[in-house]
């Protein structure tokens, strides 16, 4: 196999006294779609701001595309090609659906120097991109804030296909959307995959992590629980690792 | 609902403001003697330049999700020090310069420097220090204010250059030239809010700062701009003042802001941030305008402006909400 995309190498992150990754280590390949499981507080989130540039670790480092990595910022991130869906909204529901869509990658065409919004051909992708995923929203100009929850994240999930980058980081993608477009979502992220972009999807759902991933990392208490390829695992054992092993463990507090 | 009606109302929601003030201009001019005349509406604009300058400051910042109370004492600090340097009598020091007209581009580059660096200030407290916009300006409000004062000594300049008064006494098509800098202000900046880039980042930025920040909008560069151009449109509103004073005084301005504020919010500028546009407050600024030249007209004592700015604002805030409501609706 070619070099992976991303390496993380003992990465950790402490909050004052509370250690909330105690080292973590794994690897995702172009075109791989990886789950990240693992109880509430195991530190998924955490992992993902720290690929996405919101936090930086306390130690340890990354390799993206073989070489040192770490975004300060989300824009540093996202310069090097990596896109992120978070679980709670990134939306700005003052705004039109174009205007998110295109959020700090506007087109636009100089006017006596100026940068002015091209909003007729932001417009014209934006359709094209809702289109061919099977999204109505009655108008593109309408504001977010009076759209439903599913409309929007279907947003957020059109977004990160069309503009696509290099690896994906959804967390909790799915918590608002409905059978269909759960389905539809988790096509998406195949087709996102087969396009060579690596993916790594955080989930509760089990069920989701067997439909999409080819390989499943578990996450427990801040450190790498497990690390295996879907097809030679199971539900069952993927839930022992998160919970680990036996059920004494899997109380709120662990 | 078709399409068509759908679009009519959300044109009408969009631009209430404007037809608020038609309406009161209609009502005015039926039942006030004399307020029907073009020169009672050039009036109107001429005696709202000032306040239009200031609330467009106002109104970025606003729109930006963050707060500036200082615009007022910034511009009366910039007609200050545009009066100690060039007003003749009173503290003014009378400086001189040569070619006569070379006072118009110091003065004013003066006015938007001092406004400028107190914005800018004001900014860095705010945005990388991460204090309460509110209160950092709110102690702006007090010790530039204090500054007036101190470089004052509570004395007044008067007798601007007549070079910069120029522009309060030359008129073109009935307005003063200070009237169409106000108006001049309010194109350019609706077309930046609206029309680029940065303006776009603001109004997102008021919206949700997290979604921007996360989509990879500099939202610490552009806030800082916001205050800093709130700050140097402040000074603008300050030369202005100087210029329609011609001289300044250590209470120059004083309740202004209230003003700025009344008609940021009766513009459909929301407090809480990423609503609002630049015309609708042009529109807020010339419906407070329109107003008290007509108490002014009735004879009414001027104490009764203030009662009705207070209804006004709250009249403004509550048509918010049903605006709100309508529009879900619609949705």
């Amino acid at each position: 196999m070619s070099e992976p995309l991303l390496v993380l190498d003992n990465v950790t992150k402490n909050y004052g006294a509370i250690e909330a990754l105690k080292g973590i280590s794994f690897s995702i390949g172009r075109g791989e779609v990886v789950a990240l499981l693992g109880d509430n507080g195991a530190g998924k989130s955490t992992l993902v701001k720290i690929i996405a540039g919101g936090l930086e670790p306390t130690s340890g480092r990354m390799l993206f595309e073989g070489k040192e990595f770490l975004a300060r910022s989300p824009a540093e991130a996202k310069a090097a090609g990596i896109e992120t869906v978070y679980q709670d909204l990134s939306l700005c529901t003052n705004v039109d659906v174009v205007a998110n869509f295109f959020m700090g990658r506007e087109i636009t065409r100089k006017v006596l120097g100026i940068p002015v919004l091209d909003e007729r051909a932001m417009e014209v992708v934006v359709e094209k991109a809702l289109a061919s995923a099977g999204t109505r929203i009655p108008s593109l100009r309408t504001n977010v804030e009076h759209l439903s929850g599913g409309q929007r994240q279907a947003i957020e999930l059109n977004r990160f296909v069309h503009w696509g980058g290099k690896l994906v980081l959804l967390d909790e993608p799915f918590a608002a959307l409905g059978v269909e477009q759960t389905r539809r979502g988790l096509d998406m992220i195949r087709q996102v995959a087969s396009q060579g972009i690596g993916v790594v999807i955080i989930t509760h759902i089990m069920q989701q992590a067997f439909q999409v991933a080819d390989r499943i990392v578990v996450i427990r208490q801040g450190v790498v629980a497990g690390d295996v390829a879907r097809n030679k695992t199971s539900p069952d054992a993927v839930i022992n690792m998160i919970t680990g092993e036996t059920l004494a463990g899997a109380g709120p507090g662990s | 609902m078709n399409p068509r009606t759908r679009h009519a109302l959300e044109f009408v929601l969009d631009n209430l403001v404007w037809f608020m003030l038609l309406f009161v201009l209609v009502v005015f001019s039926i039942f006030i003697p004399n307020y029907f005349q073009l020169g009672i509406f050039a009036n109107i604009i001429e005696a709202s330049s000032v306040l239009g300058v200031m609330s467009i400051g106002l109104a970025l910042v606003i729109i930006a999700g963050h707060m500036d109370l200082s615009v007022e004492s910034v511009a009366a600090l910039s007609a200050m020090a545009v009066g100690i340097l060039f007003c003749s009598s009173g503290i003014g020091l009378g400086v001189q310069l040569h070619p006569e007209w070379l006072m118009v581009p110091v003065s004013l580059l003066l006015a938007l420097a001092v406004g400028g660096l107190i914005g800018a200030f004001n900014g860095y407290l705010v945005v990388r220090v991460k204090m309460s916009a509110f209160i950092i300006t709110l102690a702006s409000y007090i010790w530039v204010r204090g500054l007036v004062l101190v470089i004052s000594g509570g004395r007044s300049a008067q007798d601007l250059a007549p070079a910069i008064r120029w522009f309060g006494i030359q008129r073109l098509i009935g307005l003063p030239l200070t009237a169409w800098i106000t108006i001049a202000c309010f194109v350019v900046f609706s077309l930046i809010m609206a029309k680029t880039p940065f303006g776009r980042h603001l109004v997102m930025i008021g919206g949700n700062e997290t979604a921007t920040f996360r989509a990879g909008i500099r939202v610490n560069r552009n806030l800082i701009i916001a205050f800093v151009l709130a700050g140097a449109i402040a000074g603008l509103a300050g030369w202005l003042l100087a210029i329609r004073t011609s001289g300044a005084t250590a209470n120059l301005g004083v309740g202004l802001l209230f003003n700025a504020f009344a008609a940021v919010v009766i513009g459909g500028v929301s407090l809480k941030g990423g609503v609002g546009t630049l015309p609708g407050v042009y529109a807020g600024v010339l419906l407070l305008s329109a107003i008290n030249t007509a108490i002014n007209l009735m004879g009414l004592p001027a104490n009764f402006t203030q009662v009705i700015h207070g209804l006004l604002v709250l009249a403004a805030v509550l048509l918010d909400a049903f605006k709100q409501t309508i529009r879900q609706r619609l949705a």
